[in-house]
């Protein structure tokens, strides 16, 4: 790579991309920004109509005291008692005094509206009590929500079932250390340690006792300021809920505030890598490319001229967002591997669409994924260590007054897979930035053979690109564990350790296949099972990666143990365990490598073959484990 | 009505056809299924992890073991007996209950204390980074408002007001409303935009291929093409979101009114596609194209969502079956707007003129 010869791919980028736009254009782009803008701030503001409005009809006559609440809440609309159009009906016999009986039927939605109904007679209530003169008597209960780290529960989940999970489990005191890492971490970005009781907030004194020692997290957003965390006393912010105030006030945890972060991040993310997946396809049309390829530049020099403008106009992005919701520096490092991952998706599959149509297609899928990867792990922010797979935990975290500082280990383990991955994508599609892949109209299996073979040279590469793939197995399986983790155990981890068994026998022999395919190594059986075992070995070392995960403590959770102990990371590891999974990759591939010779008929045979076996293996070590 | 005659003739559905065969073909219509698919099941994941969180009766969490200590504290301890999911475990005092909870003895600790002003200070501690916490806080909320129900009743004699009783508990979920204001619309509209997106890059192709030129030599006129493409388009879309509704009803969540929100659909999706058509021939490629496509939709559809015809409310009143007479209008508006739009833009717009630029 020449970084002149870079700069000035990347500069004609800017002024080609500049040239295709007119003033009409730029004006409606302006229009259209604005009409965003405008209704976004409506939306936020609280204008106009919301999605719940009269959901449920609610039969109350008008000189029932009930009405009010009815008439004021959103969701509800008041109808005459005899109308038979409601869902619910509120029967008052003597409007006088503050009772009345409801008639619900028993269908879901009836509930679902006394639900509503009561929680409008709630708000009422407090409404009510806030005109009184006397307020102490009006709330005479104040709370004050704390949340405190227990001091042994780890971080296993309990599922309700056997309790026995962290009991055969010898480790378990050298690892809660590093599983509640509330306690004794280097502080990464601008974490606040823990925040204490403001003192002019009504609390109870007199507990004294052990206080001191007690990591403890009061998580009200005393500084202020920003999206997340402003508000006087008393105020929650979006991720810890109200803590202080009468019952009515106290807020749960709201799950949703990650997902209002993924949008911010990745919504303006997402136009300007459309734009991206656009000008490399483009070059795909009609030899577009063509001039660029014969230049005196290598596919690299191209690839990276041409990705930088957009690179930094992510970057660009990623700062203005963190600042319009007052993140740190943390925030910017967590989220922009998470703009490498979509940039070097995005050029992937330019590379491998046919047409823009399919690049569509391409685009909002990389898009769904990458939101769903990010955002189902966040939910559990403050509540599991999976939360840590999304570097949308580290934000959350960043952004929360007094939130869980982030060491370097949980920074490389929540990003770590990203950097690679987006390193790898972008070779992948290197590989194929030539002639034969970009203006034909190969069909995509063909060109991902085709990329996967252009990262392979001799024998040993492919044992580092065995090794280089890891972080692909080790997201789909991050994500498998962060979807099963909410069901049950017993039913989880067969399904687990099969998607595992899959994911990685795939990733082991598929490039040997495509090898074979291109005829780049000779197809012989001898051949087939001197490069598994290759494949194999470099697999293991690989894996070996993932003891960042113990770093974490995911190995605590059992579903985290279940998907890691195969590996011969799980507790009682000895000489004979860290051996045997190295035989397994070595055999399994070498068994799919067989099949990888000749069709792609025979090769699934094989593949099923070395699948059944992993699968096989992985069940009876975890049996024998967690039993 | 001689505008509607172009639906019927043949050259426009032999061109909508070879559309829908190149979607097949190139597989593409199944990666557009594929991805509604998995939004669709996302959110049904989301629906029933939340559920399972957020309501004691689903959950398998059992029994949230409560300390409850500190001064008189018999109506709170009466108030926790009666909230159902909490168990109450009695401590003399706020330092043997705290010392439990840290303990991980209980699940949860309340602290009575005498506060300013007469009021009672209760601090409540929960667990911190544990899958409970959400469910924990919204039992003992349930608890604390007993509580203040019953103290405010001691109070009374203070108090000018009085309080309305509220109703019964529901055996609801509260996610049960959100199938339909979230779920529900969004399986409906996100056809409609996907399909207004293969429009776009369907002609921008064309045009930058230069196979459009070529075209023009077969027996067919250049607007044919276009509305051929965008009869392609508009038959699609609603197909995937009636599809969907049926299997939402297969799946246990009853859809109401489902010609009126086809119809909903059908509108919406051929002002989306008639706003792409026009993008992709006005602007000078794809990437504009699609970059002003997505930022005027996504402008457009919040700009209709907050007003009161709002095709979000109107999809969510009509799947529910509590239509209003605004939900109708905003269907039969989509309607009008649609054929509206297909009629101007075939009138008013010299199609062969500015294609053949």
């Amino acid at each position: 790579m020449n970084l002149r010869k870079l700069l000035r791919v990347a500069r004609w980028e800017i002024s080609n991309t500049a040239g295709t736009l007119d003033r009409r254009s730029v004006l409606l782009g302006v229009a259209a920004l604005a009409l965003v803008g405008s209704t976004a701030v409506a939306g936020v503001t609280g204008v106009g109509t919301t999605p719940n409005d009269g959901l449920y009809r609610v039969g109350v006559t008008e000189s029932s005291p009930f009405h009010t609440p009815v008439d004021r809440a959103t969701e509800l609309e008041p109808v005459s008692p005899s109308d038979d159009r409601a869902t619910l009906r509120v029967v008052d016999t003597d409007p006088t005094d503050r009772s009345a009986r409801v008639v619900p039927p028993q269908t879901q939605k009836a509930q679902a509206a006394l639900s509503a109904f009561g929680d409008a007679v709630r708000r009422h209530n407090t409404q009510l009590m806030n005109r009184e003169e006397n307020q102490s008597a009006a709330f005479p209960v104040r709370v004050t929500v704390q949340y405190v780290v227990q001091s042994d529960t780890g971080v296993s989940v309990d599922t309700g079932g056997d309790g026995d999970d962290d009991s055969n489990n010898p480790s378990d005191g050298a690892t809660t250390d590093a599983a509640t890492p509330a306690d004794d971490t280097v502080s990464v970005g601008t974490a606040t340690p823990a925040v204490t009781q403001s003192s002019d907030r009504t609390t109870v004194d007199g507990q004294t006792g052990g206080d001191d020692q007690t990591p403890r997290r009061t998580a009200t957003a005393a500084e202020g300021g920003g999206l997340f965390g402003d508000g006087d006393d008393g105020a929650g912010s979006l991720f810890t809920g109200q803590t202080t105030g009468s019952p009515a006030e106290i807020a749960p945890p709201f799950p949703f505030g990650s997902l209002i972060l993924a949008f911010l991040f990745l919504v303006p993310m997402n136009f300007i890598v459309q734009a991206y997946g656009s000008t490399i396809l483009n070059e795909r049309i009609d030899r577009r490319g063509e001039l660029l390829l014969v230049a005196p530049l290598s596919a690299l020099d191209i690839v990276a001229g041409k990705t930088l403008p957009y690179l930094t106009a992510l970057g660009v992005t990623t700062v203005g967002v963190t600042l319009a919701v007052d993140g740190g520096v943390l925030s910017v490092l967590a989220v922009f591997p998470v703009a490498l991952v979509y940039l070097g998706a995005t050029f992937l599959g330019a590379m491998f669409a046919r047409s823009f149509k399919e690049l569509t297609f391409v685009t909002v899928t990389i898009t769904v994924f990458v939101t769903t990867y990010v955002f189902v792990p966040a939910i559990f922010t403050t509540i599991i260590p999976v939360a840590l797979i999304s570097p949308l935990t580290l934000v959350v975290r960043d952004l929360q007054t007094g939130g869980v500082a982030t060491t370097l280990g949980e920074y490389l383990f929540s990003t770590g897979p990203f950097y690679v991955a987006s390193g790898m994508l972008f070779l992948l599609g290197a590989g194929i930035y030539r002639e034969e892949d970009m203006f034909t109209q190969r069909r995509v299996p063909a060109k991902l053979l085709d990329a996967l073979d252009a990262q392979l040279s001799g024998r040993l590469s492919v044992l580092l690109l065995s090794a280089a793939l890891i972080p692909f197995v080790f997201v789909a399986e991050l994500l498998g564990i962060a979807v099963l983790v909410t069901f049950p155990e017993e039913l989880t981890i067969p399904v687990l350790l099969l998607q595992v068994a899959v994911v990685e026998e795939v990733v082991k022999s598929l490039p040997l296949y495509a090898a074979f395919q291109r005829d780049r190594f000779e197809r012989s059986y001898a051949a087939a099972v001197v490069l598994g075992v290759l494949s194999g070995v470099g697999f293991f070392l690989g894996e070996k990666a993932t003891a960042i995960a113990q770093v974490v403590g995911l190995d605590n959770l059992p579903l985290g143990e279940a998907a890691l102990a195969p590996a011969g990371l799980g507790p009682g590891t000895t000489l004979g365990l860290l051996a045997a999974p190295l035989v397994l990759h070595v055999t399994a591939s070498a068994v799919a490598a067989i099949g990888a010779t000749r069709t792609w008929r025979q090769y699934l045979l094989t593949l099923g073959l070395a699948i059944g076996l992993h699968f096989a293996y992985d069940m009876s070590v975890v049996v024998v484990l967690l039993e | 009505m001689s505008d509607f005659q172009f639906l019927r003739r043949g050259t426009r559905r032999v061109v909508a056809g070879r559309e829908i065969r190149s979607l097949l073909s190139e597989k593409t219509i199944v990666l557009a299924i594929v991805i509604q698919l998995f939004v669709a099941g996302f959110s049904s994941f989301l629906v029933v992890g939340l559920v399972s969180l957020y309501s004691p009766d689903d959950s398998q969490a059992g029994l949230v073991d409560t300390a409850v200590a500190g001064d008189d504290t018999d109506d709170l301890t009466r108030a926790v007996q009666q909230t159902p999911g909490l168990g109450v475990q009695q401590y003399t005092s706020r330092e043997a209950a705290r010392g439990a909870f840290e303990r991980n003895e209980v699940d949860a600790a309340l602290l009575a204390a005498g506060g300013d002003e007469g009021r009672i200070a209760v601090t409540v501690l929960v667990p911190d980074s544990n899958i409970q916490t959400t469910l924990v806080v919204t039992q003992v909320r349930t608890a604390l408002r007993t509580y203040e129900q019953t103290e405010r009743a001691q109070r009374s004699d203070q108090l000018t007001r009085a309080t309305l009783d509220p109703p019964p508990r529901s055996a609801s979920n509260n996610y049960f409303g959100f199938t339909y204001t979230v779920l529900v619309p969004l399986l409906l509209f996100l056809p409609v935009f996907i399909g207004g997106s293969i429009t776009v890059d369907s002609l921008t192709e064309e045009i930058d291929r230069g196979t459009l030129e070529l075209l023009r030599v077969a027996p067919v006129t250049l607007t044919e093409i276009v509305e051929g493409k965008l009869l392609a388009a508009a038959a699609i879309t609603p197909i995937q979101a009636v599809a969907w509704m049926t299997l939402l009803e297969f799946n246990g969540t009853p859809i109401a009114n489902l010609p009126w929100l086809t119809l909903l659909v059908a509108g919406a999706t051929v002002v989306v596609i008639v706003l792409g058509v026009t993008l992709a021939i006005a602007t000078p490629d794809r990437r504009v194209a699609q970059t002003l496509y997505s930022l005027l939709t996504l402008g457009l559809f919040g700009m209709t969502a907050l007003s009161p015809l709002s095709p979000i409310n109107a999809a969510a009143r009509l799947a529910i079956d509590t239509p209003s007479p605004a939900s109708y209008v905003t269907s039969v508006a989509a309607a009008v707007v649609a054929v509206v739009l297909l009629v101007g833009v075939r009138q008013v717009v010299p199609w062969e003129r500015v294609l053949g630029e």
